[in-house]
């Protein structure tokens, strides 16, 4: 018999060290990402055996309106041994913290992949007129450790947040992934991540080449040169862009963690910025966080310098993913959202669905109104 | 002379293939009375679709039957493989397959112990796994799945899939079944194919795009069989005819004419199954107080009958006999004739017909 979890608050020096000591976790479960969320109450909480912390998360308390009961929220997380078949010894003690903090439902994302595809079927998906979902396509993979996690929240009474359609339901239950080791765990070379691409992305990336484009990394004073053209790509696309100062904030909190946590991209043509990007970067996991682009110039191909240029600083830092984040589940040919999914696809790699976002309610009639609340603000 | 089941060949024949052609993987069910047309016809005719692949597209490759002891009266007349429904025990009917049988049999294995001991018994069985559903009849849980794809290992085994057993009457199937194909995933067992009972169309068809990497087989057996309604028509024989007056005596008990009228005596009784009331399962307010109200009139006068004269049901004059009824048909009402064929309302699986017509 092993010693019993028990669960209280960590340091934010406890909780940097588990993430450190494990291979990858969402940049959304580190000690950092509070500061970036600034409007919730944070706490960072640690799991114990015995005097060993041996997983950790940071909740995030978002209150309801005029009363002092919060939604407890995980993005991503927590950061436990989700391969564990007694899931419920993990989680009770959670829960009961929770609670005692005042929570009247808990909101969990749990980090842990249910299904696979490859690029190709998801691109003969999108020419299939017969196929709506990426969910009627066969998977290449359905895990076994996804499954158990679903089959145990199910029993434990979590109930799992649709999120059919589009991105509604918190974080991205579909992301796009280049895995940038092979089956045996060895790197990847360049030359074999570039072979992966479809022929569109690596003749667009020859051609920036061609055309010039540098791609470099810059530091956070170049946030601002970031930001003027996400702000334009914001209007071109129709989508309202966070603040310089969302950025400031986010730079400073995860730099102050691991320099090489985040990182501003930029690409110039003679000397006009054509594309910048955000990335970020958690031990052995990379995502492509945020992304620019300027409408001048579209011929010299940018965008898939500056991906390319991550992909390969990635591979660089030893990482084992390159993560290109949510896709929607939608493989519609008439959806707007299939555009960004097949830019995605183009780097080869695969869709992976993860567990999608789980909710406990505490106190079930205060829950009900939430839900009510939210169904309101639409 | 008898209680007969007629049936539209024709037109009973073209719903089987119809049937067929539209649920591909299909197992037709034939068990117990075999739906009133027994299960030897059945599975005859089971063949007879397994023979029209070329029309229907649908390989009839197994059928399923109730209990092992029906497995012989089906297997004789059937090529296929049989699926038998009742859960393997270590004792029983189960042990004393005939060996020239056994190979063609599929086993459904419901506890952990039993894998073990039907394995030992027979090396080379052939199962499926049961699921427990929310009927919590037979079946294993998530971690007997687990323990089950722990025994079986990796490797090729007798496991032919899982199969799941789901309560009527719920208003969709489909997020149960999700769970249940879910604890399958998650067991590790090396198989996609799951057996399902009593899913709607629609939700069979949800299925086969959630799943496409699955092979959802449903086991059909009411739907398919009986499923036409209108191609099957149930008579009884007129017997004899007697005028009575009000206060006339009859019948094994001795009772009175209530007023002027006939008793028709026509065939069908209990050993048909006529009388004997099986439960509809219905539990509405409304349905349990007309059981309520069928129990009051019998102790005080006459019971509604399944037999119909033109189109009315008639009152029993007395409960039903072994393989007669007593009909009351008052005065003013069409008298039938002897050896005139009237309409009985049956339930199916409770009725032994004297004979079944196929025209």
């Amino acid at each position: 018999m092993t010693t019993p979890l028990t669960l209280r608050p960590i340091s934010t020096q406890q909780h940097r060290d588990l993430i450190a000591s494990r291979s990858s976790a969402s940049f959304l479960q580190t000690p950092g990402w509070a500061s970036v969320k600034a409007e919730w109450r944070a706490e960072s909480i640690g799991w114990f055996r015995g005097d060993e912390v041996v997983g950790a998360a940071l909740v995030l308390y978002r209150q309801l309106p005029k009363v002092r009961r919060y939604l407890a929220y995980l993005p991503e997380g927590p950061v436990i041994d989700w391969s564990d078949d007694d899931l419920g010894s993990w989680l009770a003690p959670m829960v009961a913290h929770l609670k005692q903090q005042g929570a009247f439902a808990v909101r969990m994302g749990p980090p842990v992949v249910t299904r696979r595809w490859s690029a190709e079927q998801v691109k003969a998906g999108i020419a299939d007129e017969s196929v709506r979902r990426l969910g009627d396509v066969p998977p290449l993979d359905r895990t076994q450790d996804g499954a158990r996690v679903i089959a145990q929240l199910h029993e434990l009474g979590w109930q799992q947040q649709s999120a059919e359609g589009g991105f509604t339901a918190g974080q991205p239950q579909f992301n796009f992934q280049v895995p940038l080791v092979d089956e045996n765990g060895q790197p990847r070379s360049e030359a074999d991540v570039l072979a992966g691409m479809n022929q569109l992305w690596r003749r667009n990336i020859k051609k920036a080449d061609k055309a010039g484009v540098e791609v470099a990394l810059g530091d956070r004073t170049d946030l601002k040169s970031f930001h003027d053209l996400y702000v334009h790509t914001a209007e071109r696309d129709h989508f309202t862009p966070r603040p310089l100062s969302y950025f400031e904030t986010m730079y400073d909190a995860l730099a102050a963690e691991d320099p090489g946590r985040i990182q501003v991209w930029l690409a110039r043509h003679e000397g006009d910025l054509v594309a910048a990007t955000i990335g970020i970067r958690v031990g052995t996991h990379a995502w492509y966080s945020y992304g620019a682009s300027s409408t001048e110039k579209r011929e010299v191909r940018g965008s898939n310098a500056v991906q390319w240029a991550m992909i390969r600083h990635a591979l660089d830092a030893g990482a084992h993913v390159y993560d290109l984040r949510g896709i929607t589940e939608t493989l519609d040919s008439d959806d707007s959202h299939v555009g960004l999914i097949q830019f995605k696809v183009g780097t080869g790699g695969q869709a992976v669905e993860y567990a999608g976002e789980w909710d406990l309610p505490v106190n079930r009639a205060i829950y009900k109104a939430f839900q009510l609340y939210l169904a309101r603000r639409g | 002379m008898s209680l007969s089941l007629t049936v539209d060949g024709e037109r009973w024949r073209s719903h089987l293939l119809r049937t067929v052609r539209t649920h591909p993987g299909i197992v037709p069910v034939a068990k117990g009375n075999g739906y009133g047309l027994s299960v030897a016809r059945l599975a005859r005719r089971a063949q007879w679709l397994a023979d029209h692949v070329d029309d229907t597209g649908a390989a009839v490759d197994m059928i399923a039957v109730g209990t092992y002891d029906e497995v012989a009266e089906a297997a004789s007349r059937y090529a296929g493989d049989l699926l038998v429904l009742t859960p393997w025990r270590p004792f029983g009917a189960a042990l004393d397959l005939d060996a020239r049988i056994s190979s063609r049999v599929v086993h459904t294995v419901s506890r952990p112990d039993d894998l073990t001991a039907l394995r030992e018994h027979d090396p080379d069985a052939r199962f499926v796994l049961e699921q427990l559903t929310s009927m919590l009849r037979h079946g294993m849980t998530r971690r007997d799945l687990a323990a089950a794809a722990t025994a079986l290992g990796p490797g090729r085994s007798g496991l032919r899939g899982v199969a799941m057993h789901l309560p009527l009457n719920t208003t969709s199937h489909l997020g149960e079944v999700s769970r249940l194909i879910n604890d399958v995933v998650a067991s590790g067992l090396p198989t996609r194919t799951v057996f399902v009972s009593h899913l709607t169309e629609a939700e069979l068809g949800r299925l086969a795009t959630t799943y496409p990497d699955f092979t959802v087989r449903p086991r059909i057996g009411t739907d398919l069989w009986l499923g036409d309604r209108g191609a099957l028509s149930v008579t009884a024989t007129v017997l004899d005819v007697h005028e009575v007056e009000r206060g006339d005596t009859f019948g094994y008990r001795g009772r009175s004419a209530p007023k002027q009228g006939h008793i028709v005596v026509v065939s069908g009784g209990t050993a048909h199954g006529i009388g004997l009331e099986a439960p509809t399962g219905d539990q509405s307010l409304k349905a349990r107080a007309a059981t309520l109200a069928r129990g009051g009139l019998d102790a005080v006068g006459f019971v509604r009958s399944p037999f119909s004269i033109d189109g009315k049901q008639r009152l029993f004059a007395e409960p039903p006999h072994m393989q007669a009824s007593m009909l009351f048909v008052p005065s003013g009402a069409r008298v039938p004739r002897v050896g005139e064929d009237i309409e009985v309302r049956v339930r199916f699986t409770a009725t032994d017909f004297d004979r079944v017509v196929i025209a």
